[in-house]
């Protein structure tokens, strides 16, 4: 009677094997068990309530858009476009409640609104419009990006009061995001698990054309299936917002592949037709552990990056190892080659719009700008940071009043892309060019070729080496630094343990401030550096670094930040400490840095002036176009700003 | 021991998966200039003996030798080296290229570093001839038929000097002239010495072609005997008890009309198909491949749109190109390809069997899985398909079981007009007495059924009437009394039929036609 040949031998296999197959079986649970294994060896602060807390707060927006991201893997499709779509739910609703007035309950309806449109646009362009997910998703990405941009202007808003509890914590030591990430978790669980989505999502996902052909609704359920993750990314992006009670158009850049590789880590495959919710929060507990344990143990940012990357390897490898030994791999017959066809075709039609896109912005900025006036251009290295919003602004106003045409660019801190503009910039006929550099270093050589142009460089608030400016317009960031440290030594009255908020590591900025800072320190041997961790100028990595270094030091008496976003992050973290216990010293002195000194959560900005940076810039730029004679370097003085003067700092 | 012929010999392989023993002991020989056929059911273990041999796995305990010496086969490299090529059921050919580059692929010819195109294409070509194929070594591997690509996989055999060929159920896809060619090859392969493994379910290959024949059973190797051995015999082997009878078709009386197809047309594909199938019928649909047999069955199924025509289930008109609206009047479809159209391979079986009542188990947007799961449990055991749960992947189903999921989907789904295609390619003879057992349940119950298969046998065997398609159109209809091999085939083969001579299929028609 016997036509298999299954047969089980568990038994001979006996007893030593259960343990291995429970955690063969589940091979990201092991990865995890054996890394908050070995981060409690390593470090006495890890293991502790507070801190499992925080890696969950830390591991919520992860887990949130990795949920989202779940269905749409586990229907064997991808989504990049999360974290844009988080970024512009959380703006539409700080500008709708903040700027608009409208109340804050149809703002975060509006908010949620905004999230489930994006999904049902991304599973609109995917079913009807047949374009591969990977394409329609990274269009979203971008479009979602831009949105929340324009919506803000590319700057921060402050993020109504009320919907900011949800960052907060419950009976003062259960925190908000994770009872959040937790219910979207069993949601997600549940959807997967009873519903008839959630089955058609395996169907989907394991084979779609025997979902199909057994009368599921493939079209239909995949509109839903992205709707339902861009529902999961605007509740990831008030999560976000509600903890740093700002909106940031910037915010959760690159989430998306953090949510992906959550997923993946969690056991589910990128072929689709497998996964789990609890994997997936397995797999962002993962990530969140691993930041959370190399901030406490102070590795350097450079090898951070490197063991994150090797334990992501780690971690899927042992779940391939469990499918090895669960199932022989069998090739899939070839797919059908009308598919490829039209992708082809799609790839196709996207470069031809992509290419008479940019022929029209480029003809229309081109007519618009025909005059005989000087023309400038401006290449900032970011405007994710108020203070080079700020040089802008200075920039724009001085240009106007001189009657020169601006033109203002955004490297969003990426070298090579600012290389591109500069490029660009020297081919469109420029009487200057001003320069922000991204780094000083890497900014080089493409400062060379501009030289080469013959048109004159100006350098403004951080120098390029090996290059030749006509002037260098920067506040004085060694001397600044050396300030701070005297400011915050005075107020500890020489005595006590601080901790450094370093910047973006390799950047000259961070590099000077650190120098002088360290310099300035020299003469107060009663203050002692306990740690230095980077959080890379940002004011959502600023508040989770701080949280870190606090559970390892938690008797500190002042920090320094090495810039206002990282401090206002690193205030969040204190919480009633700052400006009592501890005392935090800030650097740029932007408009909600000084608000901060004003009221009294920061003790002192280092303050620039970025908009006289960028007036001084202009000018002197249009000096050299002119041909007229310029200083080498402009040094724009820098001040402590502390409560007393703050009233004379307007911005 | 030691023969100046033998090529091959296996001595008590064993290979264990976990959970399963895939080979306990499996002992086999091949000499030169040999066919030996190797037979068992799916599942039996000879795909996992092969793939031994293809160095894919590698045996836990037992000898392998080859010309009389042991040898450890760790990779395709070794078993090439030794001479050892497999020509897989699916085909391991990279659509995109071109024939010549398939089957010099990894080895092509070089010149200064760059690859010697002429010299390829005329080697190619050598070889194509030598296996007796027309087919330009420029062509794409994508624009031929399945029995081109088994050619152009043979001669990239050849290329290898192969002198151990292992072929995995190389008819289960061919027309009965395209198989013939297939043995005339394989019979001047024989003649050159080279030593073939052939895999077949087909018994009546086995006296046409094979010379000795090893059964495996439950992986174990259970009997070698000669190939003229009576086929009675070799089921009893294969089986482990006797099949009375091949094809257990019980007719009974015919309804009213229950599927009616009227003038269904899709421009430059099928051309005016009008048929009826009534309740308690199977009608058989005959043809060669590419006749457009299954193409008309996803257009009744709306799985794929028409251009003219129309289709009715018990009078009531179906609406075109709308699966759902098929469904809802009754209409079921067995997908010609099992594991690509009508499994979700990596889910349950429980998963696969509750696929198609999915949506009227769903109340408020949740499904009732314990009405599911008794659902399937039910019909799980109805027909008999064996599993160690119903929380086992489909994937490491045999076909025959497979194949018993996707028919057991539609049967809880009460469905009326069951449309079979090719229900049992690639499935062991007793599973097949049970499907077909399977159908004769259904017609009992007053289904109408309509049945695709490039099997002849089976649709002489299991249809009330057989429907004859020739070049996208009904070239005959023959009662069961009236239906032989031979009016069967007169009528595929037939060309021009109606008015519209201009009407041409291309490869199909010249693969079909030659040498009848």
């Amino acid at each position: 009677m016997a036509t298999d040949t299954l047969k089980s031998n568990a038994g001979a296999s006996g007893a030593t094997s259960g343990l291995r197959r429970v955690l063969l079986d589940n091979g990201a649970l092991s990865a995890l068990i054996v890394l908050v294994i070995a981060m409690s060896a390593l470090s006495g602060d890890f293991l502790t309530t507070d801190n499992l807390l925080n890696v969950g707060v830390q591991a919520a927006v992860t887990a949130v858009l990795a949920f989202g991201v779940t269905f749409v893997i586990v229907s064997a499709g991808i989504d990049l476009s999360v974290g844009s779509v988080a970024a512009l739910s959380a703006t539409v609703l700080a500008w709708a409640a903040t700027s608009e007035g409208i109340p804050v309950a149809t703002a975060v309806v509006l908010a949620v609104v905004t999230g489930i449109a994006c999904g049902l646009v991304n599973g609109f362009l995917i079913s009807y419009g047949k374009l591969p997910p990977f394409i329609a998703t990274l269009a979203m990405l971008s479009v979602g990006r831009g949105l929340s941009l324009v919506i803000s202007q590319g700057s921060p808003i402050a993020f109504p009061d009320s919907v900011s509890h949800l960052g907060d914590t419950l009976g003062g030591w259960l925190p908000v995001p994770v009872l959040v990430m937790v219910a979207m978790g069993l949601v997600t669980a549940f959807i997967l698990a009873r519903t008839y989505l959630g089955r058609a999502m395996y169907a989907i996902g394991g084979n779609e054309e025997a979902a199909r052909l057994s009368g599921l609704r493939v079209k239909r359920q995949k509109l839903a299936i992205y709707a339902l993750s861009g529902l999961f990314a605007a509740a990831a992006g008030i999560v976000l917002a509600s903890r740093l009670s700002s909106a940031q158009p910037q915010a959760a850049q690159g989430y998306e592949l953090d949510a992906i590789a959550a997923v993946v880590i969690g056991g589910a495959s990128l072929a689709g037709g497998t996964g789990k919710a609890s994997g997936t929060l397995i797999g962002a507990l993962i990530l969140a552990v691993l930041r959370n344990g190399l901030n406490l143990l102070s590795v350097s940012a450079f090898w951070q990056q490197v063991v994150i990357g090797v334990v992501i390897a780690l971690a899927v490898l042992l779940d391939s190892a469990r499918r090895k030994s669960g199932a022989s791999v069998t090739s899939a017959g070839a797919a059908g080659g009308g598919d490829r066809r039209r992708q082809v075709l799609t790839y196709g039609l996207a470069a031809v719009v992509a290419v008479a896109v940019v022929g029209a912005t480029s003809l229309l900025h081109g007519g618009s700008s025909a005059a005989t006036t000087q023309k400038v251009g401006l290449s900032l290295s970011t405007l994710n940071n108020p203070f080079f919003v700020q040089i802008r602004a200075g920039a724009q106003a001085e240009a106007e009043k001189l009657g020169v045409d601006l033109t203002v660019t955004d490297a969003q801190n990426d070298a090579s892309q600012q290389a591109n503009q500069l490029q660009n910039f020297t081919s469109s006929g420029l009487g200057a060019i001003i320069v922000n550099p991204v780094d000083s270093d890497a900014t080089g050589p493409a400062a060379r070729a501009v030289n080469k142009s013959g048109i004159p460089l100006v350098a403004v608030d951080r120098s390029v080496n090996n290059a030749d400016t006509a002037t260098l317009v920067a506040s004085d960031n060694t001397a600044g630094g050396r300030q701070a440290a005297k400011a915050l030594a005075e107020k500890l009255g020489g005595n006590g343990t601080i901790v450094v908020l370093q910047g973006q590591a390799g950047t000259s900025a961070s590099r000077e401030r650190g120098a002088g800072f360290a310099e300035g320190l020299k003469a107060y041997p009663g203050i002692k550096v306990v740690a230095k961790q980077p959080a890379d100028w940002d004011r959502t990595k600023g508040l989770d670094v701080m949280t870190n270094l606090l559970q390892a030091n938690p008797g500190i008496s002042g920090v320094f930040a090495e810039n206002d976003e990282m401090a206002l992050g690193a205030i969040k973290a204190l919480g009633a400490k700052a400006g009592r216990s501890v005392q935090v010293i800030g650097f740029d002195g932007t408009p909600d840095g000084l608000k901060a000194v004003a009221d009294g959560s920061l003790y002192a900005s280092v303050a620039q002036q970025p908009k006289e940076l960028g007036r001084i810039a202009v000018e002197n730029a249009l000096r050299v176009a002119e041909g007229k004679g310029v200083e080498k370097a402009v040094m724009v003085p820098v001040k402590v700003v502390t409560k007393e003067n703050v009233a004379a700092f307007g911005g | 021991m030691s023969n100046q012929d033998e090529l091959l010999r296996i001595e008590g392989i064993r290979k264990s998966f976990p959970g399963v023993v895939a080979l306990d002991g499996v002992d086999f020989e091949l000499r030169r200039g040999e066919v030996h056929v190797l037979l068992g059911e799916n599942g039996a273990g000879k795909s996992t003996l092969i793939k031994m041999l293809s160095g894919a796995y590698r045996p836990d305990a037992g000898r392998v030798l080859v010309d009389g010496e042991e040898t450890r086969i760790h990779g395709a490299q070794d078993s090439e080296r030794l001479g050892i090529a497999t020509i897989y059921q699916e085909f391991n050919l990279v659509p995109d290229l071109t024939v010549a580059e398939n089957i010099f692929l990894g080895r092509q010819p070089r010149r200064y570093g760059m690859i010697d195109r002429k010299r390829m294409e005329a080697e190619a070509a050598g070889l194509l001839e030598r296996v007796g194929v027309n087919v330009s070594p420029r062509a794409r591997v994508r624009e031929l038929g399945i029995a081109r690509l088994q050619m152009v996989e043979i001669a990239k055999a050849l290329s290898l000097n192969a002198r151990v060929l292992i072929m995995d159920e190389p008819t289960a896809v061919l027309t009965s002239e395209e198989v013939e060619k297939l043995f005339v090859i394989v019979r001047k392969l024989r003649e050159d010495g080279v030593g073939i493994v052939f895999i077949t379910h087909h018994l009546d290959e086995i006296a046409a072609l094979g010379d000795r024949v090893t059964v495996i059973r439950d992986g174990k190797s259970v009997g070698r005997v000669p190939a003229n051995t009576p086929e009675d015999e070799l089921v009893r082997l294969m089986v482990g008890r006797s099949i009375e009878q091949q094809y257990p078709r019980e007719a009974v009386e015919a309804g009213g009309a229950l599927l009616k197809v009227e003038g269904l047309t899709r421009d430059g594909v099928f051309h005016d198909v009008s048929f009826e199938v009534r309740a308690g019928e199977v009608v058989g649909i005959a043809g060669l491949v590419g006749a457009g047999r299954t193409e008309v069955a996803r257009a009744v199924f709306g799985a794929d749109p028409y251009d003219r025509g129309s289709v009715s289930v018990a009078g009531a008109g179906v609406r075109g190109n709308d699966v759902g609206a098929a469904m809802a009047a009754g209409i079921g479809l067995v997908p010609e390809d099992r594991k690509g159209q009508g499994l979700v391979l990596d889910a349950s079986v429980k998963e696969n069997l509750g696929l198609v009542t999915l949506r009227a188990a769903t109340k408020g947007g949740l499904v009732d899985l314990k009405g599911q799961r008794a659902a399937a449990a039910k019909v799980a055991e109805q027909l008999g398909v064996r599993m160690t749960g119903l929380g086992q992947q489909v994937r490491t189903l045999s076909g025959g079981n497979q194949q018993k999921v996707v028919i057991g989907k539609w049967l809880l789904a009460d469905t009326r007009v069951l449309i079979l295609d090719e229900p049992t390619r690639g499935i062991d003879v007793g599973a097949k007495v049970e499907i077909y057992q399977l159908i004769n349940e259904l017609t009992a119950a007053g289904a109408a059924v309509l049945m695709i298969s490039s099997d002849l046998p089976e649709v002489l065997g299991m249809s009330d009437r057989v429907l004859v398609m020739a070049q996208g159109r009904i070239a005959g209809e023959l009662t069961a009394a009236e239906a032989t091999q031979d009016s069967v085939m007169a009528l595929a083969v037939s060309t021009n039929i109606g008015t519209n001579a201009s009407t041409n299929n291309g490869t199909t028609a010249v693969e079909g036609s030659r040498g009848h």
